[in-house]
């Protein structure tokens, strides 16, 4: 049996916890830079605002409405989710963390009489709530898919106390039976408009072709989403994507043109990705750098570029996974375009302790210069804040009344993000 | 949700954790300080007592004051806790001028419906919460640190 914990809007349940003055407003969560929509709370959504809306066209397309706008606070909600997915790896400790808001979790056979599902799905989720403030809709059933139906249901009707459990053929089929087939996971957008168009409307109509038909019609994922919601369990972990590349993405708050306006952004993001490769304790061997043109400004020239580059021996400090980065984007830079998102990959990854044994052929000792370097910078960046030790050429500029360096972070645009709640001491709650 | 970037390849800590060697691993003999690393005080480890559930939050007001609460301490919160009666909660009320507040929980008069917020300090009157006004038990104070320093 698989239970899917999936948190409840997750963005906006973060920043109610520390602003319960939100309970039962609209409120809507903006990408970086305050671009468009991400998130939405329940009323959000029923006054009809769309995901994905541009923040602009918020106020023309909803006068006079009271919707709370919140720039996003990634720090907030990856702190928040952290302490979710802890409690639900503490109840079972079998846990594929799919998202931020969503983990797999496998749970003993439904024939193992001391173990009562619904129970326990019910205990957790309220703990969860309770310890966290987050709320949490956990479906369980045998097989991934049908774990995900369940799960709708239980965040939908409050009858089920925030846990539904799919355990027998009669609950399957009536609960596919309720379930449009856009919603199923797996399904894609195209997919269900193909299937709608030829009358099979819901998860149940789905299950009634026969295999051969889905077969031919959609290979063999449509086919395991097909097995799966017959209650045969066959999508296994390898089938999820997994955690083999790090990424660091953002859009520009202005069109940047020139290869040195680039840079700046793009060390950046090459350190961030090597500062996450360290915490996990492995390292890269490929780095690649991506660039995009505003793909909404039609009267631009498009394009979309990337380059990977090859490290002589994985890595993970700043210097070479920045290096690296700035050689892929001399390698793919090109002059006359208004860029407006990049982002940097890091792939390959090893763990960091497998370096010791299989490459010996490598300069040992500057390798070691570069990590006693990451650590210190690490340790005062933990202690004074981000990008307070940072190699130059992620500079900007130097401000020369205060001395102080210019990133790309401070050009990101925020204005309505909540405070640090949970990660500085200067932004915790006050009370009366 | 959307996958922008940071949070793509979130992943919690492992239950185990592996030892961490900022000096790199060499042969030889080790460091004779390596063996008591690990024993210091942590704080972290005898003030919190469910990780996942604390929070902080600083004290602004005086109304505890004579609970030895003042202006400035800090707070440790556990939502864990089933707040009970005379405990320090910290508390969201809800009306007009809504926001938290720290006072002591007066559960006394909760057979007859009625739940209050008692401060310590008589220049304020206690206060009724209701679920009308969408007030909330926030956390249990489990511990306050006020500075003894008298300067600064």
């Amino acid at each position: 049996m698989y239970a899917l914990v999936d948190c409840d809007n997750c963005y906006v349940s973060c920043e109610r916890v520390f602003n319960p003055r939100l309970e039962g407003k609209a409120v809507v969560v903006l990408s970086n830079n305050d671009g468009c929509v991400v998130a939405r709370s329940p009323e959000a959504k029923a006054l009809g605002v769309p995901e994905g809306l541009p923040f602009y066209q918020l106020a023309e397309r909803f006068p006079g409405k009271e919707i709370h706008v919140l720039s996003s606070n990634y720090t907030l909600y990856g702190d928040m989710s952290a302490r979710v997915m802890s409690l639900l790896r503490a109840s079972a400790p079998d846990i594929f963390i799919y998202s931020i808001d969503e983990a797999f979790l496998t749970l003993p056979e439904s024939e193992y009489v001391y173990f009562n599902p619904k129970t326990w799905g019910e205990t957790l989720a309220a703990k969860v709530k309770r310890w966290t403030g987050m709320p949490v809709s956990i479906g369980v059933a045998p097989t991934k898919t049908l774990a995900k139906v369940a799960s709708k249901f239980a965040k939908r009707y409050p009858g089920y106390r925030k846990c539904c459990v799919i355990d027998n053929d009669e609950r399957r089929k009536k609960a596919l039976s309720l379930f449009p087939i856009a919603d199923v996971w797996g399904i894609g957008r195209r997919t269900a408009n193909r299937l709608e168009a030829a009358g099979i409307r819901t998860a149940l109509d789905f299950t009634r072709l026969s295999a051969e038909s889905v077969r031919n019609a959609m290979t063999i994922t449509g086919l395991r989403t097909w097995m799966e919601l017959h209650g045969r369990d066959c999508i296994t972990l390898d089938h999820l994507p997994r955690k083999q590349a790090i990424c660091t993405s953002r859009s520009f708050p202005k069109m940047q043109t020139t290869r040195e306006e680039l840079a700046v952004p793009l060390s950046s993001f090459a350190a961030r990705c090597a500062a996450k490769l360290r915490h996990e304790h492995s390292m890269a061997q490929y780095v690649t750098v991506f660039i995009s043109t505003n793909p909404f400004r039609d009267d631009l020239a498009q394009s979309s570029i990337n380059h990977t580059v090859a490290l002589p021996a994985p890595a993970s400090s700043d210097p070479e996974i920045t290096a690296a980065a700035l050689k892929a984007l001399d390698a793919c830079f090109r002059e006359g375009f208004q860029w407006k998102r990049a982002a940097v990959i890091v792939s390959g990854t090893v763990p960091e302790d497998e370096l010791q044994t299989s490459f010996l052929d490598i300069p040992v000792e500057l390798k070691m210069k570069h990590t006693k370097l990451s650590a210190v910078a690490d340790k005062v960046n933990k202690r004074l804040g981000d990008e307070t030790l940072l190699l130059a050429c992620a500079m900007r500029a130097t401000d020369l009344e205060t001395g102080k360096a210019t990133t790309f972070r401070d050009s990101i645009l925020h204005a309505r993000r909540s405070p640090f709640y949970t990660t500085e001491i200067r932004d915790i709650i006050e009370v009366l | 949700m959307n996958n922008e970037v940071e949070f793509l390849t979130i992943e919690v800590e492992a239950e185990m954790k592996l030892p961490y060697y900022p000096e790199g691993i060499r042969a030889g003999f080790p460091s004779p300080a390596t063996d008591y690393e690990e024993e210091a005080i942590d704080l972290n480890r005898e003030l919190i007592r469910h990780r996942e559930a604390t929070f902080y939050a600083r004290v602004k007001g005086d109304s505890m004051i004579d609970a030895g609460i003042h202006p400035g301490d800090l707070l440790i919160v556990d939502r864990a806790l089933e707040p009970k009666h005379g405990d320090i909660v910290v508390a969201f009320v809800g009306g007009e001028e809504d926001g938290f507040t720290i006072k002591e929980l007066d559960l006394s008069e909760r057979e007859r419906g009625r739940v209050w917020l008692v401060p310590h300090n008589s220049a304020y009157e206690r206060i009724q919460i209701t679920p009308e006004q969408s007030s909330v038990i926030w956390g249990v104070v489990t511990y306050c640190i006020h500075s003894s320093l008298r300067h600064g």
